[in-house]
């Protein structure tokens, strides 16, 4: 495939690209500095992986993430799914209320959290992923509710029910597929957001992958930007792909 | 209560209302109540207790003493630097949205959508080692301008200061700009502007009378979005600075781990709550202009 650029959208990419790229590159370049020998090395990466906190810290953020991106779907798939199908009076409360949390500067949402929990809400760390849902709400909700709009759900909905799928049936085997996009768009942005989380995390006193590097910055200065490095490809990573996996037309909703 | 008299007033009506409710609310109720208790109970206890003294009596001190020095400067820094680091990035990040929706393919589009969104949320640590590594005293590119006989370091300049921030902040805010106002060009109808030629307009008049006009809102709600984003920044602002350019995020994070005592005990709400005031200021406009704009933008 020959690729064409044209002269405007080749300056902007060149601009963009060098904005993007110097810290980025600079910043590796660093993190594959061996002071020792004065050359270059994996060094840093090998220290930050042998290290043994770096797994526990790599898997427990997953796993929050894990978590957040079940209870966003286990939640917003069934709600969603009713509220375009029985078009109740509180769509549009709901609607509203999936867009507050952009309102709310998550400092500010941190101190709320710091002073309202109960005990027992407070000292269990899976306070996190509920938090993470909240923030990640306005753009799961959003993702979710424009892949709803483009398909035909009530006839789907009506065909499998009367085809004698009860509701989970419908919504797992029948729902879910059909807006396949959406759904790993909703997957990829709250896996996204629940593994980079900094400040709602530390203002809690938690410690995750993100908050980690904090800690490492003080005593092995090119270890810590070696573990940056990794925490800016993961996601990376990750996004792409999923956008990879999932067809074209389903992510951008019906045009 | 109300529930309770009309069933007993009237049994069917009474039914009826409980199955309305059944039918309206019940699927809603786990979203509800996780909404609820995570978040709403959160902002409004903040709001309560923000009026409330050391004593626990009502109060309007803490909001007071909020607005007083170090903390009517902490809020001056943070609204400049939400301004200045929107209006930075808006117009740069419109035009490269621009010309990557309507020039690129569809690949492009799609790369460049998956990395405006892993880029738009670097913050903190690892934003700031970038940074350091390409603008710090011993940065890649320093030396390179250094070469060619630009000393950053001559004056004043620090990746900590004002300046350096705005700087920083670049880097999250114009994939933000490019996320946000692509739908606004990509809902610009190929038909408009061939309705306008045929009309005999040419290319400028083309923008003057429809492009601009259009997108305009679009603009003012992305330009409301980055405002919310750069003022309400604390990672970023955490990792780069060291105390010397007061914040409102970074004091309300030094009074939370009790870094920093204050007289009042909820004084940091009271910073919150006045956080959340502005930033509502900023995104409820946005939220109100995307929702007419989404009227016209649907296919």
């Amino acid at each position: 495939m020959k690729i064409k650029l044209q002269p405007p959208l080749a300056i902007t990419l060149l601009i963009l690209g060098f904005f993007v790229f110097v810290p980025m590159i600079s910043a590796f370049e660093y993190s594959i500095r061996t002071p020792l020998t004065g050359g270059y090395g994996w060094t840093h990466y090998i220290w930050a992986v042998t290290e043994e906190d770096f797994l526990h810290y790599i898997l427990r953020s997953m796993w929050l993430a894990g978590v957040t991106v079940l209870i966003t779907l286990f939640v917003l798939v069934p709600t969603l799914t009713w509220l375009h199908l029985s078009n109740s009076k509180v769509r549009g409360i709901i609607d509203g209320l999936s867009l507050l949390p952009l309102v709310i500067p998550v400092v500010a949402f941190a101190v709320g959290a710091q002073i309202s929990f109960p005990e027992f809400v407070q000292n269990t760390v899976l306070e996190l992923p509920f938090l993470y849902f909240v923030l990640a709400l306005p753009y799961a909700y959003r993702a979710l509710d424009i892949g709803l709009s483009a398909i035909p759900l009530k006839t789907i909905t009506e065909a499998a029910r009367s085809s004698g799928a009860d509701w989970l049936r419908t919504i797992t085997s029948v729902i879910v597929p059909v807006i396949r996009g959406a759904v790993m768009a909703t997957i990829a942005l709250t896996f996204a957001l629940s593994l980079g989380e900094y400040t709602l995390t530390v203002l809690l006193h938690w410690d995750t992958f993100p908050t980690w590097v904090t800690y490492v910055a003080q005593e092995n200065i090119l270890g810590a930007i070696a573990i940056s490095m990794m925490s800016l490809i993961l996601p990376f990573l990750i996004l792409t792909i999923i956008t990879l996996f999932v067809p074209e037309r389903s992510t951008q909703g019906r045009k | 209560m109300t529930h309770k008299v009309i069933e007993e007033g009237a049994p069917t009506r009474g039914r009826a209302f409980l199955t309305s409710f059944l039918r309206n609310f019940l699927p809603a109720t786990p979203l509800l109540l996780i909404v609820g208790f995570f978040f709403l109970f959160p902002i409004a206890r903040l709001i309560y207790v923000s009026f409330l003294s050391n004593e626990n009596t009502f109060t309007i001190d803490n909001f007071k003493t909020a607005v007083q020095e170090p903390y009517r400067t902490g809020f001056i820094n943070s609204i400049k630097i939400g301004l200045f680091s929107a209006a930075l990035a808006a117009f740069p990040g419109a035009i490269a949205a621009y010309f990557i929706e309507t020039r690129g393919s569809s690949k492009l589009r799609r790369t460049i959508a998956v990395m405006s969104g892993v880029l738009a949320n670097t913050g903190g640590i690892p934003l700031a080692f970038m940074f350091y590594a390409a603008l710090g005293i011993q940065g890649q590119l320093t030396k390179i301008l250094k070469f060619f006989g630009w000393d950053l370091y001559a004056g004043t300049f620090s990746l900590g200061s004002f300046i350096g921030l705005l700087v920083v902040y670049m880097y999250f805010q114009l994939p933000l700009m490019v996320i946000v106002f692509s739908p606004a060009i990509v809902s610009l109808r190929r038909e408009w502007s061939e309705a306008a030629r045929n009309l005999g307009a040419n290319q400028l008049n083309y923008w003057i009378r429809i492009g601009i006009p259009l997108l305009f809102p679009s603009f003012i709600a992305s330009f409301l979005l980055l405002f919310a984003s750069g003022f309400s920044a604390y990672a970023t602002a955490n990792a780069l600075t060291v105390g010397n350019l007061p914040l409102t995020p970074l004091q309300i994070g030094g009074l939370l781990d009790g870094n920093v005592s204050a007289a009042q005990l909820n004084l940091g709400k009271a910073l919150g709550v006045v956080m959340i005031i502005i930033s509502a200021c900023a995104v409820i406009p946005y939220l109100a202009i995307q929702r007419r704009s989404a009227r016209w933008q649907k296919r």
